[in-house]
């Protein structure tokens, strides 16, 4: 097995390791990198628990090899709030009760933040089609649509 | 999975280390389907390829005819959201757009969908339907295959084991074609089609189909080409689909499994493929 | 998972009968199969390699007669492989049938597959498929060996 060393920004922070070939995204952030705000949840790139930003762009790190994310920037669900200030999306959804157990709640924050980036005003459609691949068991939804609804408006 | 991993930065380094450790090497392009089948276990290279450094790989452009070339690494995603393949045909960016989730169309590229040959998979279909083509490149020269050539049976592909897609040419668009990329999803939108069709169609003067392309998916081991129904439709009238529809029973292969049985993905590809030339014709 | 093949052979069923019966030499006609051998109480042991896509599987196990009648001329065949890589195995039962039919033989071969671990993951449709070929092939051997014998 080869190893690869990796250089990527976490949240901001530079990160500077050296993993097997066979490292998945999920595994170095929550093992290598401590960082345990991503869940694992189906581990075959459907549920969305494990949902982060790669340059920007929302991906499942469950499917993602961790030598991809050489020379990227990596946004996970740490990386949203500022100095304990939340995003106006962290803060509807405690508002509007966008989450119950919570273990889905960073893969919805994180897509949810990557559409109010695409779609600062988002329909109801283009809320729907886009989380639809963030499953919760929980909530129903509502209170997910309603809460990146609030954030859109504050924004 | 034990395995070393190279990235090279040009194609050349890659041709050579595929021809080099031939089927001890395997591809990984968006990683989505190949990183599944390394976890499963089903796939034990001793060595994975990586190409998404190789930028001759990337890109999304019309070609100086009207057509429009996509490298092999282009996302779905990017496919989705480009101006060009858009101008180029809705039905190609819908296609893209209807596959799984925003997340797995980030990843996921269309030279890696096209060399999985999943024959459940929404662009080949689409792809076949314009005429589409791929450009293979080996170590010793390169090559061009039709899409709707490509995928032989489940998984497999007409590709030799040192080939490489480097991209995929759709030719131009002759005057006064339609498209459309329908997809029966009874379960949830980010599924696999149960059953797809793809087809354009080219209507004469006198309003009479003059041309028609139509593939499915989801029915066959491979996209499959309804040339029944494409014979009959030739030289027929708008509202007049209906006889001709019917016929694509006789071309598909579809086997019982979660997504329904035979019987009933037969029945669904009939009225899904009128549905289709329905939309075209209106 | 049940399918039937069925395939005809342009000689008569004693010969077919014959031929189907000598385990080895009609292993031989399955694409992907290597080293046959008898292993004692009416079984077999071998291997059968099948590739689906880039997944190349090497299926080892064992094939027994459970019951045939000569008259009749049926049979009934259990078969268990496992792949020790990739990790999973296939059960299988079969039963043949050989009806003579206007000097022809009808070679008939009903299979209820069981297919168990990682082996799964392909799903039905593909490995329903491999069956088919598997036995189309089969069958199709089995017929030109007859009428070149």
């Amino acid at each position: 097995m080869s190893t690869h060393r990796l250089r990527f920004k976490l949240n901001g922070a530079d990160r500077d390791l050296e993993v097997p070939a066979d490292r998945l995204l999920i595994d170095l952030l929550r093992e290598d990198c401590g960082a345990t705000g991503t869940k694992l949840g189906c581990g075959i790139g459907v549920c969305g628990a494990c949902s982060v930003l790669v340059d920007g762009e929302l991906v499942s790190a469950c499917l993602v090899p961790a030598v991809f994310v050489d020379a990227t920037a990596i946004v996970t669900v740490e990386g949203l709030a500022r100095d304990g200030a939340l995003t106006p999306l962290q803060d509807s959804f405690i508002r509007e009760g966008g989450f119950q157990c919570g273990i889905c709640t960073p893969g919805q924050l994180i897509a949810a933040t990557a559409l109010l980036g695409e779609h600062p005003r988002p329909t109801r459609d283009e809320v729907r089609s886009w989380m639809m691949g963030n499953i919760c068991r929980c909530t129903g939804y509502y209170g997910i649509e309603r809460a990146i609804d609030r954030a859109a408006g504050a924004r | 999975m034990t395995f070393e991993y190279h990235e090279p930065r040009e194609l050349g380094p890659a041709l050579d280390l595929l021809a080099r450790h031939g089927q001890d090497a395997h591809l990984i392009a968006g990683g989505t389907a190949t990183v599944l089948l390394l976890r499963q276990g089903l796939l034990r290279p001793g060595h994975v390829i990586g190409l998404r450094r190789i930028e001759s790989l990337g890109g999304i452009a019309r070609t100086s005819d009207g057509g429009l070339r996509i490298g092999a690494m282009a996302t779905h995603r990017a496919v989705e959201r480009s101006p060009m393949a858009r101008a180029y045909s809705p039905a190609l960016t819908d296609a893209f757009a209807s596959v799984a989730t925003i997340r797995i169309r980030n990843q996921a590229t269309v030279g890696g969908n096209l060399a999985h040959a999943d024959p459940a998979q929404d662009p080949p279909p689409m792809l076949a339907a314009f005429g589409a083509t791929v450009t293979a490149r080996s170590s010793r020269g390169e090559r061009t295959i039709p899409v709707a050539d490509l995928a032989v049976d489940h998984f497999t592909t007409s590709l030799a084991g040192d080939e490489i897609i480097t991209e995929v040419v759709l030719p131009p668009i002759v005057e006064g074609t339609r498209a459309a990329y329908l997809k029966f999803l009874p379960k949830t939108a980010d599924d696999y089609a149960t059953v797809s069709v793809a087809a354009t169609l080219r209507l004469a003067s006198d309003g009479t189909v003059a041309a028609a392309s139509i593939f499915l998916g989801a029915v066959g081991p491979t996209p499959i080409r309804a040339r029944r129904v494409e014979d009959a439709l030739r030289g027929r009238a708008r509202g007049d689909i209906g006889e001709a529809a019917a016929l694509v029973g006789e071309e598909i292969d579809p086997v019982d499994d979660a997504r329904g049985s035979s019987e009933y993905k037969r029945r669904m590809a009939r009225v899904w493929t009128e549905r289709t030339l329905a939309q075209l014709l209106r | 998972m049940k399918f039937t093949h069925t395939a005809m052979v342009a000689v008569p069923r004693a010969k077919v009968w014959a031929q189907v019966m000598d385990v080895p030499a009609a292993a031989r006609c399955v694409p992907g199969v290597a080293s046959v051998r008898p292993s004692g109480n009416g079984k077999y042991e071998g291997t059968l390699a099948v590739q689906v896509g880039p997944v190349r599987l090497v299926l080892d196990g064992d094939l027994a007669i459970t019951a045939r009648d000569e008259n009749a001329g049926t049979a009934a065949l259990r078969a268990e492989a496992k792949d020790s890589r990739v990790g999973g195995a296939i059960r299988a039962t079969m039963s043949l049938a050989l009806a003579e039919k206007g000097g022809e033989t009808e070679i008939r071969i009903e299979t209820d597959l069981a297919v168990m671990g990682r082996l799964g993951e392909f799903g039905q449709a593909v490995i329903k498929r491999k069956a088919d070929q598997l036995m189309g092939d089969f069958a199709e051997c089995l017929a030109r060996q007859a009428s070149a014998r």
